[in-house]
């Protein structure tokens, strides 16, 4: 019977949307995997010299084993956002005369073929192999991957059982998250406690009594059985799928919206799509992460010039124009032809789009402005920059949009979802990332930074003024393209 | 109404449609049969401009669809899901499709408080989004969504398909009743060959494309569809269009 569930897996996997049809994005697949792994491989094998350098004079041993629990921690955190949950969707078996134990089993076994799980191998064995076992021998070696292996399995099944439940309740994604910060927080940053002194306190005991490497291994073994049982107790089609009957929706309008008219309503149906579908909800959440991204780029002295402000600061404002916008129209594919038989003129449709951009940028602005910290500069450069945004990135964003014919599912996550994604995305990356420097490097380099400054600023005040004009210019080219992107989205 | 000339369309160099000429009256209920893959939906998909034909064009008021918009002003059509946006409660739907026409929301509750009967108690204030409601509730959504926009042309593929018996009864009544008193041009597929001929006042035929029947409702309609979808099939090839039934 696994065999069989094997065999439909690998036939769904192959045949799905989300590979990808064409073999481009496939090799870049594959490419990216092999990038990473390589990675993680010189890693590995390096490890020693790079413990050595980072904590010089610690012994070396000790800071290994002080390192393994900090690495498992993190492993959680990047599991819960990638790790995708094995859904053998078995709906198509639960009346056949196939065993629930059965199901349930392979629904938890194959849970275990995840990248996740080589990479504390292909990063932790070398160093096992290389300086364990000459110094303590081969035993203490098999028991420090014995303990591994444990805790692989542990986090596995950890992180797939919080996402199943984050499945029903989105609150837990992110309550697990931010105590997953915390603790790190606590560490790292408030020196509260140390996590490498707890796991020192294990693994260096593990040195002397290798049957502690039982302990993982009986934690690994409980998530197991915890995951076993809430499957096969909750094997029912209303708990697995996301259609649950779950509370009351209430329906809301946007009393500001519906003053823009036909445009506004557009635009204030398409607030509810992204609100309320997982995807594009995700991608506006996504965005609050790039929050951040000033953080990382303003506190490194290196990255201090201008140029880099006017990238993260394009970034930060325009995350969502770059992020939603690239798949555009593709999120209104499932009801794209209603969208074209229903009294609604492309113009009143692209405004809307134009209403979304510009509010939605704008209160990812706002949330930009205590970078203020880092000097008015900072401010001024960003709101420049969000100026460029909703007068040339959403232009930039639709004329792409027209020529995007690939159906995307709004049910499915955003993780390692390709659905959607063709050559186009990576085309508009080019003239999204370059425009601005185009404008802005030449000056720069002259040393006129301020008149670079001022030329974005300029060139994003005239496109807004013109809208008008480049409205009409998409709906001339939509019309050349219309029945092509309402095909692509009837194909499912 | 609708006039089409020369219309063909084709997937792969099959041509799953092919019209060489077809009139619809203003006022007349047209029902449009045939079994599956014989061409009805993409027929529909012409005449709303939502695929471009090889050949051919479809002019409805005397202008041609493709390229003009003002068809949309008139015409009202529920072909499938696909037609809905399924993220919404079915009341900021029909908000939002009445405000497309210029209707206030008091309008628009004052009409749907008419069709408490079609719906019967599970579209409105359900707390669902229409993505939530089933097949056959979905098709009320859009069916309803079609009446509010007071439609001069009525399009409807499959409307029967997935809906309860009783809704079946009422949804009859309702486009009889428009088609007789308020002069609604009705189009409209279906596979229940009781309920066409029933509704129906000229019944196409379609096979393999091609409209291969074109005839007035009488109380043989039925025999004869019957006999052309039962045991007729076998004998289906010598039948041509009849001139003289063809209106």
């Amino acid at each position: 019977m696994t065999a069989t569930f094997i065999r439909h897996e690998l036939k769904a996997f192959w045949r799905s949307k989300n590979t990808g049809k064409s073999i481009a994005i496939r090799v870049v697949m594959t490419l990216l995997m092999l990038y990473m792994l390589a990675n993680v491989v010189v890693l590995g094998f390096f490890l020693d010299t790079v413990l050595e350098k980072i904590f010089p004079h610690d012994d070396i041993v000790m800071s290994f084993c002080g390192v393994i629990l900090v690495y498992y921690l993190l492993d959680v955190f990047m599991r819960l956002q990638l790790q995708e949950l094995p859904t053998l969707r078995v709906q198509p078996y639960l009346q056949l005369p196939v065993k629930r134990n059965s199901l349930v089993r392979y629904l938890a076994f194959t849970a275990l073929f995840s990248f996740f799980n080589l990479w504390p191998f292909i990063l932790f064995v070398p160093f096992i192999v290389k300086i364990i076992a000459p110094d303590s021998g081969g035993g203490i070696a098999f028991a420090f991957i014995i303990a591994l292996a444990g805790l692989t399995v542990f986090n596995n099944y950890l992180a797939l059982y919080i996402k199943r439940k984050a499945n029903l309740n989105g609150w837990i994604f992110l309550i697990v998250a931010a105590a997953i910060i915390l603790i790190g927080v606590g560490d790292f940053y408030l020196h509260l406690y140390s996590i490498r002194a707890v796991s020192y306190l294990f693994f260096g005991h593990l040195i002397h009594q290798p049957l502690l490497a039982l302990l993982p291994v009986a934690l690994g073994a409980v998530m197991y059985y915890l995951n076993f049982y809430y499957l096969k107790q909750n094997l029912y089609l209303e708990e697995l799928g996301s259609r649950k009957a779950s509370k009351y929706k209430n329906s809301t309008d946007y009393p500001l919206l519906s003053r823009f008219g036909v445009a506004g309503d557009l635009a204030a149906n398409e607030l509810k799509l992204v609100l309320r579908n997982k995807r594009s909800r995700s991608a506006l959440i996504m965005g609050l992460f790039f929050m951040f991204y000033g953080l990382i780029f303003y506190k490194n002295p290196q990255m201090g010039s201008e140029g880099y402000k006017v990238f993260v600061g394009m970034f930060m404002t325009g995350i969502f124009i770059i992020n939603y916008g690239q798949f555009m129209y593709a999120w209104q594919a499932s009801h794209f032809d209603g969208l074209l038989v229903n009294k609604i003129s492309f113009t009143d449709f692209l405004k809307g789009k134009y209403l979304l951009f510009t509010l939605i940028s704008t209160g990812y602005f706002l949330l930009t402005t205590p970078y203020v910290y880092f000097g008015w500069r900072t401010l001024m450069i960003h709101s420049i920059m969000f100026v460029w945004n909703i007068g040339i990135n959403t232009t930039m964003v639709l004329f792409f949009a027209n020529r995007n014919f690939k159906r995307i599912d709004l049910s499915k996550g955003a993780a390692f979802n390709w659905e959607g994604v063709s050559g186009n995305q990576w085309i508009l990356s080019f003239p999204l990332l370059l425009a601005p420097f185009l404008i802005y490097l030449p000056c720069a380099l002259l040393k006129h930074e301020d008149i670079g400054l001022a030329l974005l600023g300029i060139t994003g005040i005239i496109f807004i003024l013109t809208r008008s004009f480049w409205i009409n210019q998409l709906e001339a080219d939509f019309n050349t393209n219309r029945y092509k992107i309402a095909e692509g989205f009837r194909n499912k | 109404m609708i006039e089409i000339k020369d219309l063909k369309k084709a997937y792969n160099g099959v041509v799953v449609v092919n019209v060489p000429g077809l009139v619809i009256n203003k006022g007349e209920s047209v029902g449009l049969v045939g079994n599956n893959g014989a061409g009805k939906t993409t027929l529909f998909r012409a005449i709303l401009d939502l695929i471009r034909p090889e050949n051919g064009e479809v002019l409805s008021k005397g202008e041609n669809v493709a390229g003009h918009e003002n068809w949309k002003n008139y015409t009202a059509s529920y072909l499938d899901e696909g037609f809905l946006i399924d993220y919404l409660t079915p009341e900021e739907y029909f908000y939002f499709i009445g405000g497309l026409h210029q209707q206030s929301r008091a309008h628009v509750d004052d009409f749907l408080l008419g069709l408490g009967d079609f719906f019967n108690g599970e579209i409105l204030k359900k707390g669902k989004y229409i993505r939530d409601l089933s097949k056959g509730n979905q098709c009320k959504v859009g069916v309803a969504s079609c009446l509010l926009q007071n439609p001069e042309l009525l399009m409807l593929d499959e409307p029967f398909a997935n809906i309860d018996p009783s809704t079946q009864f009422r949804l009859k009544s309702l486009l009889k009743d428009l088609n007789k008193n308020k002069g609604v041009t009705n189009l409209i597929s279906s596979h229940d060959l009781n309920h066409i001929t029933d509704v129906c006042d000229r019944i196409l035929l379609m096979e393999k494309g091609k409209i291969i029947k074109d005839i007035a409702t009488s109380s043989s309609t039925l025999n004869e569809l019957e006999e052309y979808f039962g045991v007729g099939q076998t004998q289906t090839a010598p039948i041509k269009v009849d001139e003289e039934e063809n209106h």
